[in-house]
């Protein structure tokens, strides 16, 4: 068997038409040219029989188990989940980056029965580590952890709205120690204005140091 | 683009429209009608059902998320497969791309009352898939599978249509050269034939 020039360039053109032409989406020229080549030559009549059985298997369906009843049911679960906000990102290198650290941590350890004791002046030697607040606190101070969302803008506008000052913090839990600037303390509603502020996490009183 | 897929076309374009407005029922449809077709597609990169539903689920989640930014320049299923495509290479990539070896593994465990021909020709394909690059084994896939013209292949895979070309025409040429010969029909005798 000799191949020449033109029956090399025919077989190439050949193995070029052959996709489209088992797609069905060749032109009728494409497709009776492919036909009359097929017909006298031999080895692309192989070729082409052994595209039409590759194709014929990559059309079988998959054979591996996979129910589309139970993956749409886990699908709008997940839709009902609710997105995970990527806050640590944003503020990575923000000034809340401890008072967050330390909300996550707070909530890990349940607030109620370790943060009393993270709060109090306590002298356990423990304890003090956890405190930054060396300085006696003047009596009004309140501790308060700022949620990852407020803006910076967001925590002075409310520091102002209720006449307070931070004097101190964020301490290794998170909390900014803040005080009434000016005007007399009126403890329990400035407490209740900041827990009930969208944005703060926590606010509780300094325990007063016996 | 014949008849059936324009209609198949103008079917999608309007559940992708309920899906943007919120309608978990059209999702539900859009969901069961690309299955199968997901199934197999990304059968050809992984063996594993667990990642496989993972991908198709990470793919209809951002087909529910986007569905109000489509815009109509491709058909709806070149969009799809382009999501799932990109969701399969990632999961790839967070999984391991599956050893070679495994893509046996699943058909030793298959029921005998699997037909025969299927059987053998699932066999003899598996032969030749192993020895593709998993780009040249989307190609072959996309375009003798699912039916998608080159021009679509290149949507989705994001590539210019002259590497799909080269990655259709390589994959088959390793193809023809590695699937050993039509059961049934003489070997070739190029060579020893007088
Ligand atoms: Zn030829």
């Amino acid at each position: 068997m000799t191949f020449t020039m033109d029956t090399n360039r025919d077989c190439a053109r050949a193995w070029e038409a052959m996709p489209s032409v088992l797609q069905e989406s060749a032109s009728s020229e494409q497709n009776a040219w492919l036909m009359d080549h097929l017909a006298h030559c031999q080895s692309c009549s192989e070729d082409y029989a052994q595209q039409e059985r590759l194709r014929l298997a990559l059309s079988l369906p998959a054979d591996i188990p996979v129910d589309p009843a139970v993956g749409l049911k886990r699908l709008l679960a997940r839709l009902d989940a609710p997105v995970p906000k990527p806050v640590v990102q944003r503020v990575r290198n923000g000034w809340l980056t401890r008072a967050l650290a330390a909300a996550v941590l707070l909530q890990a350890l349940a607030i109620g029965a370790l943060g009393a004791r993270y709060w109090s002046e306590s002298n356990n030697p423990a304890y003090r580590t956890l405190s930054q607040a060396s300085a006696p606190v003047p009596a009004g101070a309140l501790h308060v952890v700022p949620d990852a969302t407020m803006t910076l803008a967001d925590w002075n506008a409310l520091l102002h709205s209720l006449n307070l000052q931070v004097v101190g913090g964020p301490n290794d839990v998170g909390a900014y120690t803040v005080v009434p600037s000016g005007a007399p303390a009126t403890g329990a509603p400035t407490l209740q204005k900041l827990r009930a502020t969208r944005g703060i996490r926590l606010a509780e009183p300094v325990a007063s140091v016996p | 683009m014949n008849e059936a897929d324009l209609q198949a076309d103008a079917t999608d374009r309007m559940l992708l429209e309920r899906m943007a407005a919120g309608d978990r029922a059209a999702l539900g449809v859009m969901y069961r009608g690309y299955h199968g077709r997901l199934c197999r597609f990304l059968s050809r990169l992984t063996r594993r059902p667990d990642v496989i539903e993972e991908v198709i689920n990470d793919c209809f989640w951002i087909a529910w998320q986007k569905a109000g930014t489509f815009h109509g320049d491709s058909r709806v299923s070149t969009w799809i497969m382009g999501i799932a495509y990109r969701c399969g290479l990632k999961a790839l990539r967070q999984h391991g791309d599956e050893p070679v070896d495994e893509d046996t593994v699943p058909q030793e465990r298959l029921p005998s009352h699997d037909p025969g021909d299927d059987r053998e020709l699932r066999d003899w394909l598996g032969k030749g898939l192993e020895k593709l690059s998993v780009d040249q084994r989307v190609v072959i896939e996309l375009v003798y599978g699912v039916g998608h013209s080159l021009d679509d292949v290149a949507v989705i895979m994001q590539c210019p249509v002259g590497t799909v070309k080269a990655r259709l025409f390589h994959a088959r040429v390793k193809l023809r050269n590695v699937l050993p010969a039509l059961a049934g029909e003489p070997a070739r005798l190029k060579e020893g034939a007088p």
